[in-house]
């Protein structure tokens, strides 16, 4: 479990990041936290001639408020983002979503940015930023584009950054009042990936809900968004059926830990338990 | 000799880890820790296909690589070996033996016949070099459709082995006849089940791991190894090398765990053996890495039961029959079948008027089967699952059920229908107390509550009778070699291994109550044959029984010298002595009193003032040889769950574990061995599944996919006491295994209580969530 040998660059600026990822195109990779990325070089299930740390690139760490969004740095480490006072204010279902993020000492060097670049789709904050209509800034020799959340996240480890581009930042949207948030998961063992994952956000006035997202993980090769869920929310469904219309649109694959059917048949549960916990929330 | 059993100074307490300091704050020393002058690097190819024949071997790529020191295929090291057999198993038939053996060779030779199967061995100047070699030796396979899973091994005309003419490793017939027959017909009700338990490893938290170093000028083969037993290393690597066993020299320094793994050595082991003495120049180090390790190295467990049982309206046991089919992979430590052992403590702790047992261990293209805490376990997995199906099916409590059939301390001494003999077991005592512990009518009443709700609570139960320190050939016995030196201090030497037992602790406190000394006075040296007697190591329940007793031994001999040194010194009686943390007085008289630190030098260095006739020194041995075959202790395990309706997802409420290892040296030890074990038990139920697809390929190789329990998962384990003295001389009863293996009936049988009013009758291992929602879905369905 030795990683085959690579070239190991340290840049300060985004702009010498993201020339040296045009100068060696796919031969080079992006290295954040290195929770993911580490472990497949160290099983060779990944190899590349280049590694570019964005640990010393200075301007990626700030949480800050902008235009009404929480702005997030790529490499803002998960346990900064997990215990800061501004995310849990502005973004709660971030905060909420953060602490199943495998174990302490994962978050300790895993970055917000890295694990939605990584794109596994097993991952919360990939449902996260999908839930929340995220916007992920891209930093490329060219300067620097948005993206939505909604194009970001292709296939199971794919994205729409090019090869020279870096995630730079993610913008969350920031919910009014009466909003409540909930992340509902089944994992075999504490820290593990999702067998079915749903992160939920609704807005209540009264009783009715007006405004309502939902993001499911571990469930597609994607993040995906329960839209036909939501808007059955919307239109006055309660938890219950919105959480059977949710499983109704997926078909998660088996693997060793469950099968598909055991993923559908539980994802109705998790969504409805998690809707009745976000209702709860915006309720009170 | 039960008059001097008691709690003691040192025996009884729990006296702290003598090891922690060192372990906790990281400064263990392990194989990867030893770092030699010169020293290389070893890594292998190995086979990605479960089965096929090695076309071509292309090392030349790699060989030119710099930094790469040689390169071994089988071509260049199988035919160099002399024996390869273990002490322990002993000789293979054709050398005089009775042992079964695979055909084992140091790496792969024609064909390979699982993935992982090592085909070529690189030495390099350090582990990155020796991966990027690996990475470029080419092995072409032609290959073929693996043999995987018992029932196609046992069906097919292939092979595991070429050349063979049956699949099957060793067989014991089930016993037939018309009095069988007659027995089964003429019982009020006969029940049959197929039990199953899936592949499990070790999971060691330190992986294999060895360094050898052939001096070809001196002629000694030094090995420093992460084995349980150094006895056993040393004598086979002799026999593969053909160096003179006393001129190979084994270290085991501390070693992170071995759970029967690292009992005998493997295949990869041996093939870093046979590569250092053909190299010759420097010292090479193979360190397993994890992903070899889940892929690789010798697992357990998957066992497949069929067990019919013969009872009364009142569900008393009439008999049984029982057979054990074990698929032990390609290469296992021995293909012999365990149902030899399993049968005999089929029992267990109940009054069986018959058992019939038989059983076959087949070979299939996976990874060898080892030895793995408690192996014979399958027989209590499937005695104590019965007796839950048996009671549910007659309509009686499987509380009831148990106390119509367990062994009463009225009935000891004991003999069961297979010759085993109880004299000092408690399996009603820890049942009552295991019960009492828990408060099972609170528990109904809480269960019939949750149950109204819609939730879903269970209890169950598993009683056991563990053979400990089995005593059969080099198991037989150990030795205890103590030095007094010249200041007072003892030193003891002894065979034992390190790999979590506290033996370094527990050892002193025997030494120290029984000498009369401090503890913090006697040092144990294991773990290196240079010192340490020949004997078994450290595994199958024995240390505390046979070390420990040969420490007791010895102590209680070198006091008697000791003692006669002081009495003739003081001009007293030996008899009038006593002696009390290291010091030796005349009783009732405190001033007439000496000190080991004045006793001692006088052994050594003053002939004159020592009683005529005795030896100078203060150096005794003590080879102890337990009472009986088995050294028997016992347990109840008890635990309550609760399972999510609507996820299968289970979570463990309360466990409790009532155990009965007679005299204890060191009661926070015994509750640590308890609970390890209890954690491995559980994770064989819920969570540990090593499979394989169709073509052999091993689908947990990475701790992502092969998920051992972590804190979260594991509750508070509550121990409670029961303190019979083992026969014999020390009081000690082994039991470093029981936890591993009462905890998966009990569990299941806690999740078959939760779920047996929905139809739910769980047999087969693992019973993760998706297990249990499949099995819940169908119910509702039928």
């Amino acid at each position: 479990m030795k990683p085959s040998s690579f070239n190991y660059h340290a840049p300060t600026r985004v702009e010498e990041a993201t020339a040296l990822l045009a100068e060696h195109g796919d031969g080079a990779k992006v290295l954040a936290g290195g929770q993911s990325l580490v472990p497949m070089l160290s099983l060779r299930l990944a190899s590349f001639e280049h590694l570019v740390d964005l640990n010393k690139v200075e301007g990626l760490s700030a949480i800050e408020r902008v235009n009404g969004h929480l702005r997030v740095g790529a490499i803002v480490r998960q346990a900064v983002a997990e215990h800061s006072a501004d995310v849990a204010a502005s973004v709660p279902l971030l905060s909420k979503a953060l602490p199943h993020i495998g174990h302490f000492q994962i978050r300790n060097r895993g970055t917000v940015g890295g694990s939605i670049a990584h794109a596994d789709p097993a991952s919360e904050l990939p449902a996260v930023a999908l839930a929340l209509d995220a916007t992920i800034e891209a930093a490329g020799p060219g300067g620097t584009r948005k993206i939505a959340a909604a194009d970001f996240f292709v296939s199971t480890w794919q994205t729409a950054l090019a090869d020279d581009e870096i995630l730079s930042a993610v913008e969350f949207p920031v919910w009014g009042p009466g909003s409540g948030f909930a992340v509902e998961e089944l994992t075999r063992r504490h820290g593990d990936f999702a067998l079915a994952g749903a992160v939920v956000g609704v807005q209540v006035s009264g009783d009715t809900v007006t405004k309502a997202t939902i993001g499911l993980f571990g469930v597609g090769p994607t993040p995906l968004r329960a839209s036909a869920a939501e808007a059955a929310l919307l239109s006055g469904a309660d938890a219950a059926e919105a959480g059977k219309v949710a499983a109704s649109h997926i078909s998660p694959v088996d693997d060793i830990h469950a099968s598909g059917a055991y993923r559908t048949q539980v994802t109705a549960v998790i969504v409805r338990r998690a809707i009745e916990a976000a209702l709860k929330e915006a309720r009170s | 000799m039960a008059s001097t059993i008691s709690a003691g100074r040192y025996v009884g307490q729990a006296v702290k880890r003598l090891e922690d300091p060192r372990l906790l704050s990281g400064h263990g020393r392990y194989v990867d820790d030893v770092q030699l002058p010169g020293m290389l690097h070893v890594a292998f190819v190995r086979s990605n296909v479960a089965r096929g024949t090695i076309v071509s071997i292309d090392t030349s790529a790699a060989l030119a690589l710099p930094g790469v020191r040689a390169i071994y295929t089988g071509a260049d090291l199988n035919p160099r070996v002399g024996m390869f057999w273990h002490t322990m198993m002993g000789p293979p038939p054709e050398l005089g033996g009775q042992t079964p053996y695979a055909p084992l060779t140091p790496l792969a030779g024609g064909d390979v016949r699982f993935v992982g199967d090592p085909i070529v061995l690189i030495i390099a100047e350090n582990r990155y070099i020796a991966e990027d070699a690996a990475d470029l030796v080419e092995v072409e396979i032609d290959v073929q459709q693996a043999i995987v899973g018992w029932e196609t091994a046992i069906d097919t005309d292939q092979r595991v082995h070429p050349g063979t003419t049956t699949n099957v490793g060793q067989e014991f017939p089930l016993p037939e006849g018309p009095e069988v027959d007659a027995l089964f017909a003429g019982a009020p009700h006969v029940f049959t089940r197929r039990f199953s338990q899936c592949r499990a490893t070790n999971v060691p938290m330190e992986p294999r791991g060895i360094i050898v170093h052939y001096d070809q000028y001196v002629g000694d083969l030094q090995i420093w190894a992460a084995t349980q037993s150094v006895s056993e290393w040393k004598a086979t690597s002799s026999r593969l090398t053909g160096v003179p066993e006393h001129r190979v020299k084994v270290v085991a320094n501390d070693v992170g765990g071995g759970f029967g793994q690292k009992m005998m050595m493997t295949r990869d082991e041996a093939a870093v053996v046979m590569a250092a003495h053909l190299f010759g120049e420097a010292p090479i180090k193979w360190t397993e890495d994890r992903r070899e390790s889940l892929m690789a190295a010798n697992q357990g467990r998957e066992e497949i039961i069929d067990v019919t049982f013969a009872v009364t309206d009142e569900g008393v046991l009439l008999g049984a029959k029982v057979f054990f089919w074990e698929d032990i992979g390609a290469y296992p430590a021995s293909a012999g079948s365990t149902a030899g052992m399993a049968g005999a403590v089929f029992p267990g702790p109940y009054k069986f008027p018959v058992v019939l047992p038989g059983g076959s261990s087949v070979y299939t293209n996976t990874v060898g089967k080892a030895a793995y805490r408690g192996p014979w376990m399958m027989e209590t997995v499937a005695r104590e699952q019965m007796m839950d199906h048996i009671a549910y099916e007659l309509g009686i409590d499987p509380i009831e059920i148990r106390r119509r059939n367990v062994i009463h301390a009225d009935d000891l001494p004991y003999t069961t229908c297979t010759t085993m003999v109880y004299e000092s077991v408690t399996p009603s005592e820890t049942l009552e107390q295991a019960l009492e512990m828990l408060d099972v009518a609170a528990f109904r009443t809480m269960q019939a509550d949750a149950r109204a709700e819609g939730r879903l609570l269970g209890l169950g139960v598993a009683i056991y009778i563990e053979p400990s320190a089995v005593a059969f050939g080099i198991l037989s016995s150990d030795q205890a070699i103590m030095r007094m030196d010249n200041s007072g201090k003892v030193i003891v030497a002894m065979s034992t291994g390190n790999h979590g037992q506290s033996l370094e602790t527990t050892i002193p406190q025997i030494v120290a109550e029984h000498l009369g000394c401090n503890i913090e006075d006697v040092l144990l040296v294991q773990g290196n044959t240079e010192s340490s007697p020949t004997g078994p190591g450290t595994g199958g329940s024995r240390s505390a029984v046979v070390a420990g007793g040969a420490a007791m031994t010895a102590a209680l001999k070198m006091k008697d010298k000791i003692v006669q040194i002081a009495a003739h010194m003081l001009e007293a009686s030996p008899d009038d002595m006593e002696v009390t943390a290291g010091v030796v007085s005349v009783k009732g008289t405190p001033a007439k009193a000496l000190p080991f630190a004045m006793i001692a030098p006088i052994a050594y260095q003053m002939p004159e003032m020592l009683p005529p006739g005795m030896e100078m020194g203060l150096e005794v041995t003590a080879r102890f040889q337990p009472a009986g075959q088995y050294t028997w202790s016992n347990a109840t395990h008890v635990c309550t769950v609760e399972i999510d309706p609507e996820t299968g997802m289970t979570k463990i409420l309360r466990y409790i574990v009532s155990e009965d290892c007679g005299r204890m040296v060191n009661p926070m030890v015994v509750e640590g061995q308890i609970a390890g074990g209890v954690v491995q038990g559980i994770g064989g139920v819920l969570f540990e599944n090593m499979i394989y697809d169709e073509d052999g390929n091993p689908l947990a190789t990475t701790f992502l996919d092969y998920l051992i329990p972590t804190a979260p998962e594991v509750p508070d384990i509550e121990v409670g006491h029961i303190v019979t003295l083992a026969p014999g001389q020390t009081g000690f009863k082994g039991m470093g295994e029981g936890g591993a293996i009462a905890a998966p009936p009990c569990l299941a049988n806690a999740i078959h209580d939760a779920l047996r009013h929905l139809g739910v009758h769980p047999t087969a291992f693992p019973l993760g969530p998706s297990q249990l929602l499949t099995m819940m879905n169908e119910a509702k369905q039928a």
